[in-house]
């Protein structure tokens, strides 16, 4: 297959730790519409280690949010497997993976607390334990005073990190974001990242990371993953060499707009 | 609130539930001073210090008391009856797809149809009975108790079900920490709702035939002329159906931000 030299092309630390590694292998998604079927993904294979921050960009409809869900378990691959931190996934696993999606989808009768609490209740773990990992998690996302709000008494950004904090809340070993800051103004969404980046040097997870922001995408990542539409297909994986911490200075400089042409070249191809 | 700053600032100098007080006293005014000062018969419209007394006097009365403990039981078995199996019903239809085709217009049809021309079938299939109003409030109610949780149902929104599902949650718990808690806003609307449509059948069924409760009370004395005893309980009743309404629409209220 041609893709195989491109997937293997960036060449990935190789590394023996499964935990946090996810693996697709000929992924394909068919679905039934009135007019007939419709080839959604088609042949998606790459890995991504542990403790990489990997980023999906491609044009709406290119069914990235589709293959994260199926990454999550929500959804089944109508072909191909989909291995997480070593096993094979047949349904929701929220130990081993979390999931932050676009919009925040807080409970709007509940408290920030008891939102970030909710994936360890339906587990029912013991209240007092409970309610500390939630403070913890509340803390890592900078929101430790906002505990007994509700989510109408909170801005968009911070509802975010409140999803963001229920996705850590039983520290799985891969998160998984679906266009997590699509719906914030640009101030909020460059903090935000910021701030996803500074967790993930802390916590070390896993991220794979859906986006339509090209500028996001490499911001963030190790890695880009290029998709394109109709149907579906990974055209390109770009290795983000750029140093980190990612200064204002390294996000202007010439690097970074090559591999920004690069994407957009490899999109609209 | 903020709509005083595009409405004119001129109609807000007396607030609004002032200004609704005092509405609704200058009416009572109006209906004290008209029989009073012969505008209209005092007969054909007694005045609020003659209803008045006759309300506390109605409630001293034992027949009255029956009427009234016979009316309001009546309703709420109507009600425990109609809301829960309404409710259930729209759950096994609504979670169908081949059950809400077949099911859904059928419910519209019949919701559609004034109830009141069935309640001669209800006195042939009851006889003239306690159990004939309880049938006609459940059949009054039901349809509306059905279409209102319809809507409850559809109003839980599909991302707060795949949360739940992502964070693993049985069919159990998510009926019990994501539909219920999600669909409580409209569901409590349909209580109220459903609620008027209940009361409103009942004493329908009273005041067509019957031998005890309010609405026959009410079809007697309008027919016996006893205007101060029908106001008095025209009084009592629009009191309870509001007081029902207002506790409703409280805990309506209290819930309203999780619609957003």
């Amino acid at each position: 297959m041609g893709l195989k030299a491109v997937v293997n092309s960036p060449s990935p630390a190789a590394s023996t730790d499964e935990s946090g590694a996810v693996e697709v292998t000929n992924v394909g998604h068919v679905y039934e519409t009135a007019s007939g079927t419709t080839e959604a993904l088609t042949d998606i294979s790459f890995r991504v280690e542990t403790g990489r921050f990997v980023s999906i960009v491609g044009p709406s409809g290119c069914g990235k949010s589709s293959l994260l869900m199926m990454i999550a378990g929500l959804v089944q691959p109508t072909r191909g497997t989909i291995i997480a931190g070593g096993r094979p996934l047949v349904q929701p696993d929220p130990t081993r993976i979390g999931v932050v999606f676009q919009d925040a989808s807080l409970y709007p009768w509940l408290t920030a607390r008891s939102n970030v609490e909710f994936p360890l209740s339906l587990r029912h773990v013991d209240r007092k334990i409970r309610r500390e990992r939630a403070e913890a998690a509340l803390e890592l996302v900078g929101l430790a005073g906002f505990a007994d709000k509700h989510p109408h008494e909170l801005s968009g950004g911070m509802k975010q990190r409140v999803a963001l904090a229920r996705g850590l809340v039983q520290d799985p070993p891969i998160l998984l974001m679906d266009e997590p800051f699509a719906a914030l103004d640009e101030q909020t969404r460059l903090t935000m990242g910021d701030e996803v980046l500074r967790i993930w040097e802390r916590t070390r997870k896993t991220i794979i990371f859906v986006t339509h922001g090209l500028s996001e995408a490499i911001h963030l990542s190790d890695e880009v993953l290029v998709l394109t539409s109709r149907p579906g297909k990974l055209v390109d994986r770009v290795a983000v060499d750029l140093p980190r911490p990612r200064s204002f200075e390294v996000m202007g400089g010439r690097r970074f707009e090559e591999l920004r042409e690069r994407i957009w070249q490899r999109i609209r191809s | 609130m903020n709509t005083a700053t595009v409405r004119s600032t001129g109609a807000r100098v007396i607030p609004a539930p002032v200004a609704r007080a005092a509405l609704v006293a200058a009416l009572i005014a109006v209906w004290q001073v008209a029989p009073t000062i012969g505008l209209v018969d005092p007969r054909l419209l007694p005045p609020p210090s003659v209803v008045g007394p006759m309300i506390v006097h109605l409630f001293g009365e034992s027949g009255f008391q029956g009427h009234l403990a016979t009316t309001l039981l009546e309703t709420v078995i109507a009600f425990l009856v109609s809301v829960p199996v309404g409710f259930i019903l729209a759950i096994l239809i609504g979670e169908n797809k081949y059950a809400s085709d077949i099911f859904k217009p059928l419910v519209f049809f019949v919701f559609s149809i004034p109830k009141s021309i069935f309640l001669p079938l209800f006195i042939f299939a009851f006889g003239i009975s306690f159990h004939q109003k309880v049938a006609f409030g459940v059949f009054s109610t039901l349809f509306i108790v059905m279409m209102l949780s319809f809507a409850a149902i559809e109003s839980v929104r599909r991302d707060h079900l795949v949360v739940a599902r992502s964070y693993g949650a049985t069919r159990m718990q998510t009926v019990l920490r994501v539909y219920l808690p999600g669909m409580t806003p409209v569901l409590l609307e349909a209580i109220r709702v459903s609620m008027i449509f209940n009361f409103t059948g009942i004493l329908l069924a009273e005041m067509y035939a019957s031998r005890e409760g309010l609405g026959n009370v009410i079809e007697q004395w309008g027919q016996g002329f006893q205007l101060d005893r029908l106001m008095a309980t025209i009084v009592v009743i629009a009191a309870i159906a509001i007081v029902f309404n207002e506790t409703i629409r409280a805990l309506e209220s209290r819930c309203e931000h999780w619609r957003e």
